[in-house]
């Protein structure tokens, strides 16, 4: 059993709600009964619930890193708060006495069991799970579906331009919602996302007059998006194998998930990463209506700065797990990477976790861009691109950081290069009210994990500080 | 490159964007600029394809015959893509360096603890106090990201957040937060300013005495007021606190009367009886030395009082002049209310005798200081004083009782007050006497019946988080050692059946009887059920009767079964508890009761016995 610590089952729920109530149900003294198997890899208790009979609960070590939750209650959410509670009680050092381990659990482990070898047997024998096969008259159908949607958006978009903005009303505005809703029919998820955002930018309640800019480049990026993917659809209708585009975001654009076995497919995958969070968020996406966490992490031994995007859609977001904040190093046997440009999506399905040691932050100073002049080229080369991704994040080396006369922070590199720093409209929310309170000894030879964004009525490309590292210490500014 | 120009060609197309496309052809604006890209085109090639696109755009049939509408969108996708490479990330001047405090803060709070204190303190609506005290709890605000939300919070609308960053979150900072505070304070600032000061003047100590004098004198009214208040018990400034309480301005006088009354020097006390004396401000030094215990100031204050209680009209024939008397008066019980001293000892003697004066005056806040003065004194004089005074006005009662437990035992106690048994015969006789007990009994049961505190989880509904708290009566151990016995006798021979409930003990057959009694009468007792109270109490008697566990098992059940008058929202403490003791064969009699229940508490309570004591079958 791994040390069992508050962080550690705080780590497991699901959410900020799970934690307390778990740890309301060991304070209001829930628990009933609370046992351990002899050899200690097995909590179970029984804890009141509002129906009549306890529910039966337990927490299976069995295999140390994979803990198994099971529980008789009838949430959806898991671990549920029972099985969470059952652990923060054990944290707590209530007694738990040793019993045999029930009957359900031991016919349940068995069934585990045979499931492991059925798979391991499978594996032996050389039967890797056959490709998929392609149903290509379908995916045809598709794909000339998605051609006729794009139509349908082109013919929307240009009538739009040609009315012009400021006749858009509320009718209008029900027309593009109606139309985002049709293109579900073609196959355009992504496009729908996009869409949608536009109408939201116009919608009720928004500055109008400041809107205009954002409306007008969301417009032009629909426009960018037709064109690219008509070409794209257009030849893929064309190629034999009807292959994905694994070297661009066309794919995303389109509304295409990708599987994890088609990243393989198409190697994109690494071995033995290890991968070290610097910042992490989480926000609402009204335009693809569902929260987003995102998290920015430095792989150590490449230096890239590559991102975790989880995705809990409206509907479901109440039983989805909400990700966190993540302080250990992550050592991933097998990291699958999407296709894109600067701080490429990443997923992993295995990983553990090791405490952070002063190596590994001498690895993160040694992988900072020390030249502002390279590092805004390339962040305009992206910035350039209509389809890229507008927020690229980057870890820059700072000689100093100080301030101006009239309040403008600005960071240093080693050759006087001077950039500023500002608050961003696409976080939700401003670091550089904190900079105020660092101590000196932050400030001067750090590094800065930086998200840019450009400013397209200001004419401005700002960048704003997420993470401050410097001598051994890691500060978040975000979260 | 010319990034002006690019800024205003995309001005120009931005126009187009709002205005429609239809309305490009032959735009003059657009003309206008055109010859500028042409020349530049000349040298760079991006340039010569905006021009290209603007020509496409402004002469219709230029361009390969495309609809404006996508002219214009090639147009603008081009010129944004020119500008996102043209985004200027320079300085507008030379940094100089970052000045840095000493807060030794970190940032290992994860995002989901983070966040929830964040939106407790960035939103508004129900349970945001919590989750903040909660997080100061358990030193979250160490963390640096919550330190600029902490320093926001002193101006939160809910002024309990407000006023809790001000007095807990900030000062625990320490000497760190002060720097900051006193350079963002806006002395013309108003209520988020005033508390901003408070948190200087509490986490700063004397170094920031100067920064409090200095808003003190300059800063806004309320800025001021508080200031001053904060100066008291600084001897450096008690030149100026004497001065300002001259001031002209009233909040300004108030202020400094509470520094000085927080100061304790003499000058400043001559300065408080001054004022006090000059009757214009004695409301402002009243409040100002409500807290005082400053003891030559309260002996000159006392000597004042008698002489102002002596000058007071003899007789209540102008209504005009004793108001008048009477505001001057009222504010002495303020400040020396709960003081002690021999001056005060006499004056209240001098009330006393003087009752029927007083009393015509309407001076009855003063007659009950002297009432709760006596009480306190708790010697032979002062008694005989409450016998006299209770004499005249028997409201006056339950203070003669309450100094006669002082001074006698409990025997002496009960002769003095329960008296003989013809005694008690005469007793209730006359309608004085008639008050007079009950007002006896009245102030037995204040003492006796809410007495004791119980603390307990509703265990019946894990769903819900809070506990419940209930009074008890005295416990009976308490009863038998400070109260005679032969009290019982007298609470069921006058039928007070809540002290009997208390006062039973197992040797005493009667008062089983008589509660037993109370029970059976049917009509009366659903009747008086309907007072949730009754039951409840009772039970509590007849456990304190000493009757046995099963007997007391089953009247419940046969009352509960028999009553449709008490159905309370939820079963008190006590006869929970005896509902779980029940025999496990009840629950089928329980299960016949839980239809009947009116309310959600008192079901899920019935529920949970019905469930314990199936467990125990």
């Amino acid at each position: 059993m791994p040390e069992l610590t508050t962080s550690y089952v705080d780590s497991l729920a699901p959410n900020a709600a799970a934690i307390k109530n778990g740890q309301g149900l060991v304070r209001k003294k829930s628990f009933v009964k609370l046992h351990t198997s002899e050899n200690g890899e097995l909590l179970f208790g029984q804890c009141a619930g509002s129906g009549k009979t306890p529910y039966e609960c337990s927490v299976d070590f069995i295999t140390p890193d994979n803990p198994v939750f099971r529980c008789t209650c009838p949430s959806r959410q898991f671990p549920c708060k029972h099985a969470l509670g059952l652990l923060y009680a054990y944290v707590e050092g209530q007694p738990f006495t040793p019993a045999p381990v029930p009957e359900d659990i031991s016919s349940k482990r068995e069934k585990a069991e045979k499931r492991e070898e059925n798979k391991a047997k499978q594996a032996a024998e050389g039967t890797e799970s056959k490709p998929k096969k392609v149903n290509k008259s379908a995916l045809k159908k598709k794909i000339n579906a998605q051609l006729e949607g794009l139509d349908l958006l082109e013919k929307l978009v240009l009538s739009l331009i040609r009315g012009g903005l400021s006749t858009i009303d509320s009718k209008t505005i029900k027309t593009v919602q109606e139309h985002v809703k049709q293109l579900g029919n073609y196959y355009l998820s992504g496009a729908q996302t996009e869409l949608r955002r536009f109408a939201l930018l116009l919608g009720k309640g928004e500055d109008r007059e400041e809107s205009y800019t954002y409306a007008m480049e969301q417009l032009t990026r629909l426009h960018a998006f037709i064109k690219k993917a008509r070409v794209y659809l257009t030849t893929r209708a064309g190629d034999p194998e009807l292959a994905l585009d694994h070297e661009s975001t066309i794919d995303e654009w389109l509304g295409h998930a990708w599987q994890l076995s088609e990243l393989k497919e198409y190697s994109l995958v690494k071995e033995s990463v290890e991968l070290l969070q610097l910042a992490f968020y989480s926000y609402d996406d009204p335009a693809r209506q569902e929260y987003v966490d995102l998290g920015y992490w430095l792989e150590l031994a490449s230096g890239e700065v590559h991102r975790t995007v989880s995705y809990r859609p409206y509907k479901a977001a109440k039983l989805m797990r909400e990700e966190d904040s993540f302080f250990e190093l992550a050592q991933i046997p097998l990291l699958y990477t999407y296709p894109g440009d600067m701080n490429v999506r990443v997923r992993y399905e295995e990983m553990i976790s090791r405490a952070v040691e002063d190596k590994d932050l001498e690895r993160v100073a040694a992988s900072a861009s020390r030249s502002y002049g390279e590092a805004l080229k390339k962040v305009k080369n992206q910035l350039k691109n209509p389809l890229s991704d507008k927020t690229p994040v980057m870890l820059l080396h700072a000689a100093s950081l100080g301030v101006t006369e009239n309040g403008q922070y600005v960071i240093t590199d080693d050759a006087g290069v001077q950039l500023v720093l500002g608050d961003i409209p696409s976080l939700p929310q401003g670091t550089l009210e904190l900079l105020p309170f660092l101590p000196a000894s932050v400030l001067k030879d750090c590094c800065v994990l930086v998200m840019f964004e450009h400013l397209l009525d200001q004419g401005r490309l700002v960048a704003q500080p997420l993470t401050i590292i410097q001598g051994g210490a890691i500060t978040r500014l975000l979260y | 490159m010319s990034t002006a120009l690019l800024q205003e060609l995309h001005q120009e197309v931005r126009r187009l964007y709002i205005a429609g496309s239809d309305l490009a052809a032959g735009d003059f604006r657009l003309k206008r600029l055109l010859p500028q890209f042409q020349q530049l085109g000349e040298r760079a090639a991006v340039f010569k394809r905006l021009g290209e696109g603007i020509t496409s755009l402004v002469e219709p049939g230029a361009g390969d015959g495309a609809p404006a509408a996508v002219r214009l969108q090639e147009l603008t996708l081009l010129l944004e893509s020119v500008l996102y490479t043209q985004g200027v990330s320079a300085p507008d001047e030379a940094p100089g360096e970052l000045r840095s405090r000493n807060f030794t803060l970190d940032t290992r709070l994860p995002y989901r603890k983070l966040a929830a204190v964040r939106q407790a303190l960035t939103t508004t609506g129900s349970g945001r106090y919590e989750i903040v005290i909660e997080a100061f709890k358990d030193g979250m605000f160490q963390d640096l990201r919550l330190l600029p939300l902490a320093i926001a919070a002193l101006n939160d609308p809910y002024s309990e957040i407000a006023e809790f960053a001000m007095t807990a979150i900030l000062p625990s900072y320490g000497p760190a937060i002060t720097g900051y505070l006193i350079e963002t304070l806006n002395l013309a600032g108003g209520k988020s300013e005033v508390r901003k000061l408070k948190v200087i003047a509490k986490a700063g100590g004397t170094e920031v005495l100067e920064e409090i004098f200095k808003a003190a004198e300059e800063g806004s009214d309320d800025i001021r007021a508080a200031a001053i208040e904060c100066l008291g018990g600084h001897d450096a400034y008690l030149p100026v606190l004497l001065e300002w309480s001259k001031d002209k301005k009233k909040v300004i006088r108030e202020a400094a009367y509470k520094a000085l009354a927080t100061g304790g020097s003499s000058q400043g006390e001559d300065r408080l009886y001054e004022a006090f004396a000059a009757k214009k401000d004695r409301e402002l030094v009243a409040d100002a030395l409500a807290y005082s215990s400053s003891a030559p100031l309260m002996e000159r204050l006392s000597a004042l009082y008698m002489q102002e209680l002596r000058e007071a009209p003899q007789k209540n024939e102008d209504k005009k002049k004793t108001e008048q008397v009477w505001n001057s008066i009222r504010p002495f019980t303020t400040v020396l209310s709960g003081q002690q001293n021999p001056l005060l000892d006499e004056l209240y003697s001098y009330v006393i005798q003087d009752h029927g004066r007083f009393s015509s005056l309407g001076f009855t806040t003063v007659m009950n200081e002297a009432a709760w003065y006596k009480q306190r004194a708790g010697t032979e004089a002062a008694f005989e004083e409450l016998q006299h005074l209770e004499k005249l006005d028997s409201r006056y009662f339950p203070h003669l009782f309450r100094a006669a437990q002082q001074l006698m035992s409990a025997e002496e106690l009960y002769k003095q007050f329960g008296g003989t048994l013809i005694n008690k015969l005469k007793a209730v006789v006359t309608k004085d006497s008639a008050q007079r007990n009950k007002l006896l009994m009245d102030t037995i049961k204040e003492q006796v019946m809410n007495a004791e505190e119980i603390w307990y989880d509703a265990a019946w509904d894990p769903q819900r988080d809070r506990q419940y708290r209930e009074t008890a009566m005295l416990a009976p151990d308490k009863i038998a050692a400070a109260w005679d016995p032969r009290w019982l006798d007298l609470f069921i021979h006058r039928d007070v059946p809540e002290l009997v409930c208390a006062f039973a003990r197992p040797d005493h057959a009667e008062s089983r009887r008589y509660l037993l009694n109370k029970l059976s009468g049917q009509k009366e007792l659903q009747r008086m059920l309907r007072n949730h109270d009754v039951l409840p109490n009772l039970f509590t008697g007849l456990a304190r009767s000493g009757m046995p566990d099963h007997d007391l098992h089953e009247l419940l059940i046969s009352v509960l079964e028999n009553g449709k008058s008490y159905l309370p929202y939820r079963f008190d403490y006590f006869l929970f508890q005896l509902m779980l003791g029940f025999p496990a064969s009840y629950h089928s009699r329980l299960e016949a009761l839980v239809p009947n229940q009116r309310y959600y508490e008192s079901r899920a309570q019935l529920e949970y016995v019905i469930h314990h004591l199936k467990g125990q079958e």
